[in-house]
């Protein structure tokens, strides 16, 4: 079979797209109500982030401002995840179904025709709140603003993002396996959470754990700090690009795996 | 015999959680993560604060706090909203209304099961735990009883918020906002993610006057609380008496005229 280039997947990227917004557009009421809830959610995180630096005025050296920059920073980057692959959340429910076949049938890569099913617009708020929070950050710190740190910026960011998708369809791929993945993918959802603090708090143990075996301190942290710290960069920052792309890579493997592993429920 | 029949769906609940072993193991080893990164982020953030007690907290009881706070979380969430939700959009909902006993007894009992395993599986070990690493900081007294006491009221009250929230699915037919939104009140109100004694006065005040507070807030400072005042702890007690008859009262009357709205798609 001749491979497909990919003029042929983005084209039918959009046409799926389009039939997912058509769908979506049906149910009104639920799409702006979710949006209400993501939006209510930004507030609150942001909110007990200024409660918690109320009390006290920096954290192991890193100022208000620049945790805030951290903050944007880790909203933005996982707002790809949310957009674009948020059809892992149904994963398991389709392999325990038995609806997973039908996409096995299909002449496209699987993983593409999966994900690309489902786009979820709710997440382009929370990219319009970290935006906004990173930018408010940018200014009070008062970094410089060329063209090359924003190109820079934008490509950590991008590499950042890849880190925060692996580990969601790592986790959504174990349903393959284990068949009831929410637990595995709640957990790893947690796992944001805690991208928005700085690694230096933990102990070198743990230190090691966040950046090597579960890697959230590449989903802000490290690429963040070619930004913030430019005289200090350690070598961690500088590969972290390389890094997104080969847990993307991983996790794309395991999730391939898990799916050509898939033999159905025979309904 | 009246209460036979909801202990008959104690007894399934406990059947049915202990069945889903994998996922009280992940569930086990995502709070282990939680709890490392409470325990070093507040660790720094008391080491750069400088000084012991902040706001009349130390970093024990902080941590002693969130700690119980997540595991009063794991052995009270009973994700009620979800249910009823999707009970709503299955149509499963009308099964459940034509069974002779009231649906919100029904559900509350079918979920007491897994109160009683997660109170064996996470609250018990965590309190351990944290009464180990604190060196013993939790005050062993008589305030265990009147902690014991205040959960029963939290438990209802936490329910009966579910209840409510779920109800207004009826409406909606929106489940995934409502849920997310519901859910960040409640954390944030309540001091589950950072403790009330952390909050700028005039939000202690509003929050004061909601009943959130009365989940996770209130049993943990009677539980941090080595020299009980009598006085004190039946105001406590007192309040969160009152919010659960209330809202006992408004979730019943509300799913009575709600119930009356109910559309049901096939079934």
């Amino acid at each position: 079979m001749k491979k497909k280039g990919i003029n042929f997947y983005l084209h039918i990227y959009f046409k799926i797209l389009a039939q997912d917004i058509k769908s979506k557009m049906s149910y009104r009421a639920d799409f702006i109500i979710s949006t209400i809830g993501m939006i209510f959610t930004n507030i609150a995180g942001f909110v007990s982030f200024w409660i918690l630096f109320r009390n006290f005025p920096s954290i192991n050296g890193w100022s208000y401002y620049e945790m805030m920059f951290l903050y944007g920073f880790s909203l933005i980057s996982i707002t790809p995840v949310q957009c674009l692959f948020d059809n892992n959340w149904n994963l398991r429910m389709y392999v325990y179904s038995g609806d997973f076949i039908k996409y096995c049938f299909r002449p496209i890569n699987l993983f593409f025709y999966y994900q690309s099913e489902i786009f979820d617009i709710k997440g382009l708020g929370q990219l319009a709140f970290g935006l906004a929070t990173m930018v408010y950050a940018w200014t009070k710190i008062g970094l410089a603003c060329t063209p090359l740190i924003i190109l820079k910026t934008i490509i950590f960011l991008i590499t950042a993002s890849l880190i925060m998708i692996a580990v969601m369809n790592a986790a959504a791929a174990t349903c393959f396996w284990i068949t009831n993945s929410f637990f595995v993918m709640d957990l790893a959802l947690k796992f944001r959470d805690y991208a928005k603090y700085p690694i230096t708090i933990f102990s070198p143990v743990f230190r090691f754990i966040f950046t090597f075996i579960i890697p959230v301190a590449f989903i802000a942290y490290y690429p963040s700090l070619v930004i913030l710290r430019p005289d200090n960069i350690p070598v961690l920052s500088w590969i972290s690009p390389a890094f997104g792309c080969l847990f993307f890579w991983l996790s794309y493997k395991l999730w391939m795996h898990g799916a050509t592993k898939y033999s159905g429920t025979g309904s | 015999m009246k209460l036979k029949k909801y202990f008959a769906l104690t007894r399934c609940g406990i059947l049915e959680s202990l069945q889903f072993r994998a996922s009280l193991l992940v569930m086990f080893a995502g709070n282990l993560v939680y709890l490392t990164v409470v325990y070093f982020l507040w660790k720094s953030i008391y080491a750069s604060s400088g000084t012991n007690s902040v706001n009349g907290m130390t970093f024990h009881d902080t941590l002693i706090y969130l700690v119980l706070a997540t595991a009063l979380f794991n052995f009270m969430e009973m994700y009620a909203v979800w249910e009823i939700g999707r009970n709503i959009q299955t149509g499963k909902i009308v099964l459940d209304l034509l069974k002779p006993i009231k649906y919100r007894s029904y559900l509350f009992w079918s979920y007491s099961g897994s109160f009683v395993v997660n109170f064996f599986t996470t609250f018990l070990p965590t309190f351990i735990t944290v009464c180990i690493v604190t060196s013993s900081a939790v005050p062993l007294g008589i305030n265990l009883l009147y902690f014991a006491l205040s959960i029963v009221p939290a438990v209802i009250i936490n329910y009966s918020i579910d209840f409510i929230v779920g109800t207004i699915c009826l409406y909606t037919e929106s489940i995934w906002g409502i849920n997310i939104m519901k859910q960040v009140i409640v954390m944030l109100f309540s001091g589950a993610t950072i403790p009330i004694a952390f909050f700028p006065e005039t939000l202690k005040n509003i929050v004061n006057y909601l009943p959130f507070t009365s989940i996770y807030n209130t049993p943990l400072s009677i539980l941090l609380n080595g020299n009980p005042q009598n006085a004190n702890i039946l105001t406590m007690l007192g309040i969160q008496v009152i919010w659960c008859i209330a809202l006992l009262i408004v979730s019943s009357v509300f799913w009575k005229i709600s119930l009356r709205q109910i559309t049901v798609n096939g079934g």
